[in-house]
């Protein structure tokens, strides 16, 4: 239990697969069925993260839910919704996320941006400046080329279900616990 | 990749017929496949529908509408050209124009000879020649009839004077600019030139081609231009990189003005031979060895280009290893030893840092001049003197030769951070 350092206040639905050696701090939920590998770092800091059901977290990508400044300090919920891929060494900073997207290896999402559903942010790119992203938005390329896809991509059910499969085979698993469902 | 002769790419215009690209990012669509139930009431009649996809920038063919194929190899609908038969008219007609005037010209230098008739019979001139002869056309146009008044009629193009007007919107709403495409999207396929996203169609992926490339002094062809892809080896192995000792840049402490800092870089002999390493300050006049350039990022940029490198102005001083560094020579298998290194040499830990096989890394200390402005390229450089065998045989020496070569390397391993604080 050395590297693992989430606290009490880490709560873990049945069905969700979450590795021990990964990191969560503060006040976190995480939904049904959502799987988060090894080396994922999600921090609360500004008020607590609820996770919802079908995402998938995967290694070294960072979710940091900051303090915000207008807020003056006082906690503000980060939701996250369900069926989204955070892909291997992406840095999300958003204050809020909807349902089905996807962000891609290496892209960066920054603190004032807003998330919809449906969006794709592709490989390495990086989103700074305040916005909100209408939904089914495709941002990929240098050059970060934006289209409107006709729908939200598909959830990853294969993926998700061989994971939660695999993965407790080779990493230990950190269990839901079991206490009445009150916050 | 395809193995192909020049003259069947030709016929199919360069493009590879079962490989498409995507409209929207150029990369390569890749055929993705669904299982669909034919119909709700037979839940269990399912059957695979195919559709491309790209995977880069999730552009899909039924974005645009393109109809699911049944076959993944698909006969995946292709537009066609709107004005490919005003486009064949013309090639037609230009096409017998050109044989016109060639058939013209060369009916020309035997104007004088007359009379030649006579010797058909004696000398079995074959009946190309004496078409030729004769000012016929020869056997490709024998079927056409290249008579001016039966040139095939083509339309001239016209200008017309009257433009669509733009809608009435155009200036007063905002543009959509993920619906409309981008220049070069538009220049992609010159044909179609969709005005919106929904308009664009996959195309077949031209062909690539290995770049012709000839050597500066003795012009032999080093790299064909091929279609083949499996014949990737260059046409004469003598590119310094099989011979000289290559040099790479491992890792370097942050560069600051008036500073010393290490620099490690790896050594690898590529040659069958040992050899031995010495370093010593760069040679001025030196004219016999050719000179190498190895830059940080990306480091195999001197053989990408083929435009010799100007060195600039060398703006620090380097501390050059003492002692020499031997280098065995290359095993492939060595590659997948694992037992370690059976080679004992006697190095210095503060020299040599590392080695495996025919590799070493070599640790220098260079310090960028005083007064650097942060932001400049550091450049510094050594001689580098190397034991070569020359193995190439000739008439006169059967044996390998041994012989001491000597380079001069600059190496820009990147710009000065900053300052250092006083």
């Amino acid at each position: 239990m050395a590297t693992s350092s989430h606290g009490k206040d880490v709560r873990i639905s049945q069905g969700a697969v979450v590795c021990m050696d990964c990191k969560l701090e503060g006040p976190i939920t995480v939904g049904p069925r959502t799987v988060i590998h090894p080396k994922a770092c999600i921090t609360a800091e500004g008020g607590p993260i609820i996770i919802g059901e079908n995402n998938i977290f995967e290694e070294q990508c960072v979710i940091k839910h900051k303090l915000d400044g207008e807020t003056k300090g006082r906690p503000q919920t980060l939701n996250i919704g369900s069926n989204n891929v955070f892909e291997v060494g992406c840095i999300v900073l958003s204050k809020a996320i909807g349902d089905n997207n996807i962000f891609e290896a290496k892209s960066f999402v920054g603190p004032d941006v807003e998330v919809g559903h449906g969006c794709i942010i592709g490989a390495g790119v990086s989103l700074q400046l305040p916005e909100k992203l209408p939904d089914n938005v495709i941002v990929t390329g240098s050059q970060y080329n934006r289209t409107i896809a006709a729908d939200r991509p598909p959830p990853q059910t294969l993926q998700l279900d061989f994971l939660t499969k695999v993965l407790p085979n080779y990493h230990h698993l950190r269990r839901p616990k079991d206490r009445p469902n009150v916050l | 990749m395809e193995h192909l002769p020049s003259a069947e790419a030709k016929m199919k215009k360069n493009r590879c017929f079962t490989c498409f690209d995507c409209p929207n990012c150029f990369h390569t669509l890749s055929v993705r496949a669904t299982t669909r139930s034919l119909d709700d009431s037979q839940p269990k009649t399912s059957s695979k529908h195919y559709y491309l996809a790209c995977f880069f920038c999730r552009w899909t063919t039924r974005d645009v509408g393109i109809p699911d194929q049944v076959a993944a190899t698909g006969n995946w609908p292709v537009k066609e050209n709107p004005h490919q038969e005003l486009l064949t008219s013309f090639l037609d007609h230009y096409k017998i124009v050109a044989m016109r005037e060639r058939s013209e010209k060369e009916k020309k230098p035997f104007v004088l000879r007359r009379g030649y008739t006579s010797y058909t019979e004696k000398f079995g001139l074959t009946n190309m020649i004496a078409r030729k002869r004769a000012g016929l056309p020869s056997l490709p146009l024998a079927g056409k009839d290249i008579n001016p008044a039966n040139l095939p009629a083509i339309t001239p193009c016209v200008a017309s004077e009257t433009v669509e007007p733009l809608s009435d919107t155009f200036f007063t709403e905002p543009p959509d600019l993920t619906k409309i495409t981008t220049i070069s999207q538009r220049h992609a396929n010159p044909m179609l030139q969709a005005v919106s996203t929904s308009g664009l169609h996959p195309q077949h992926r031209h062909f690539y081609i290995k770049r012709s490339l000839r050597c500066r002094s003795c012009e032999h062809n080093v790299s064909k231009p091929e279609y083949n892809p499996g014949s990737i080896k260059f046409k004469i192995q003598l590119a310094a990189y099989y011979h000289m000792p290559e040099i790479r840049v491992m890792t370097f402490e942050p560069l600051m003005a008036g500073r010393s800092c290490e620099i490690i870089l790896k050594l690898t002999n590529p040659t069958l031979h040992l050899t031995s390493l010495q370093f010593s300050p760069p040679a001025k006049n030196n004219k016999g060895g050719s000179v190498e350039v190895v830059s940080g990022d990306p480091p195999k940029k001197s053989i990408d280009v083929p435009q010799p490198v100007v060195v600039e102005g060398v703006n620090s001083k380097i501390e050059l290893p003492i002692c020499p560094v031997v280098l065995p020579p290359r095993d492939d298998a060595a590659e997948y030893d694992d037992t370690g290194d059976t080679h004992n040499f006697q190095d210095d830990p503060k020299i040599v840092v590392w080695r495996k096989g025919n590799k070493a890394a070599v640790k220098f200390i260079i310090t960028p001049d005083d007064g650097l402005q942060p932001g400049t390229d550091v450049i510094f450089s050594f001689a580098l003197e190397y034991g070569y065998v020359n193995t190439m045989q000739t008439v006169e020496v059967k044996q390998p030769q041994r012989a001491e070569m000597q380079v001069n390397v600059f190496i820009a391993p990147g710009k000065i951070l900053g300052a250092i604080e006083e």
